[in-house]
């Protein structure tokens, strides 16, 4: 079966959108962000923060929430499903949940390898598949955005592994694009260093050395990534495959 | 386990294609690229499949390059069931 090329419809924006990690950081950044937008969300973490719990209750109508570890296949699709009947066929992607790593690989422990491979790369690859033989299933289109890290293109200690995991996302965004033929639109988000939690695994001096290579002499925050987040879900750009870094140019 | 019959799959390949604006010809000799058929469509037919049978169809893109017809679609995807 070869596939001849042929104009295909644009992929219509997102409405309800499912988002993995989305009860802090960047994650709740996004699932606040998409519900000021106007759209329906279904986010999941391990923990249901009561900051996610709040929004839940703010836009009940709109937002469906659970406890759910990324890496629990079963309890995901279970979650997808329930969210669909109470919001409607989920027509957008943010695989967000990830795990951070804070030690030299020699010194990181294999189990602790295993875990950040699963749930870095393993889980958000299961999700994707899992949301998109759905949106196939029902002749929809729809969008995807994973969330990876300037550490998949830049070499940092201590980071080893989930650079790695970060790396194999960047590579399956560019993957799925051709594979799924226009017909879901796939792209990633890399942020640079947050000054939050996932930037804890740096020392001040890393930190400090990064914001003096920085341009624009700042740590990325949440609510710069958002827009380009939501831009990937909602716009109309033709942008598909690419991996776009949100670092105030530190990396270049 | 459930099976799908051919006619059954060729009705499902029909709406599949009907969704698109596209009609499925009556002869099964019809090629594929003359349909709009294309390799996505096949994996939407197989969702559909799976979907009223149960059972998940899993199989490597090689099986699908030999696929150039309307009769290879539905050839295709019965011998899947059986497997």
């Amino acid at each position: 079966m070869s596939d001849p090329t042929t104009p295909a419809r644009p992929v219509p924006p997102s409405s309800v959108v499912l988002v993995s990690g989305g009860s802090r950081g960047l994650g709740l950044a996004i699932v606040t962000d998409l519900l000021d937008s106007g759209l329906k969300v279904a986010a999941f973490a391990r923990t249901v923060t009561p900051e996610l719990a709040k929004l839940a209750d703010a836009h009940p109508e709109r937002t469906h929430v659970g406890s759910v570890d990324v890496t629990d296949l079963a309890a995901a699709q279970a979650f997808v499903r329930a969210a669909e009947e109470r919001l409607g066929p989920i027509d957008g992607l943010v695989n967000n949940a990830a795990v951070g790593q804070d030690s030299l690989h020699v010194h990181t422990a294999t189990a602790d390898i295993a875990r950040i491979i699963e749930t870095n790369l393993t889980a958000p690859l299961q999700l994707t598949r899992l949301a998109v033989r759905r949106m196939l299933a029902q002749g929809r289109r729809g969008r995807i955005v994973n969330i990876t890290s300037i550490c998949a293109q830049r070499g940092f200690p201590g980071l080893v592994a989930y650079s790695a995991t970060k790396g194999g996302m960047d590579a399956a965004t560019r993957s799925l694009a051709r594979e799924l033929g226009g017909r879901v639109l796939v792209n990633a988000v890399a942020p640079g260093f947050f000054a939050s939690e996932m930037s804890a695994v740096l020392g001040q001096t890393q930190l400090d050395q990064i914001v003096r290579r920085t341009p624009t002499g700042q740590l990325t925050e949440p609510e710069e990534v958002v827009p380009v987040v939501r831009l990937l879900l909602r716009d109309q750009t033709n942008i598909n495959g690419q991996v776009i870094v949100v670092d105030g140019a530190a990396s270049i | 386990m459930k099976e799908l019959s051919r006619a059954q799959i060729r009705d499902l390949m029909g709406e599949v294609l009907k969704n698109q604006g596209k009609a499925l010809p009556a002869d099964d000799a019809a090629d594929l690229r003359e349909v709009g058929f294309r390799s996505l469509d096949f994996s939407e037919l197989a969702l559909r499949v799976e979907d009223a049978t149960g059972e998940e169809l899993n199989f490597d893109a090689p099986g699908l390059r030999r696929i150039a017809t309307v009769g290879d679609v539905l050839d295709f995807l019965v011998e899947l069931q059986r497997q």
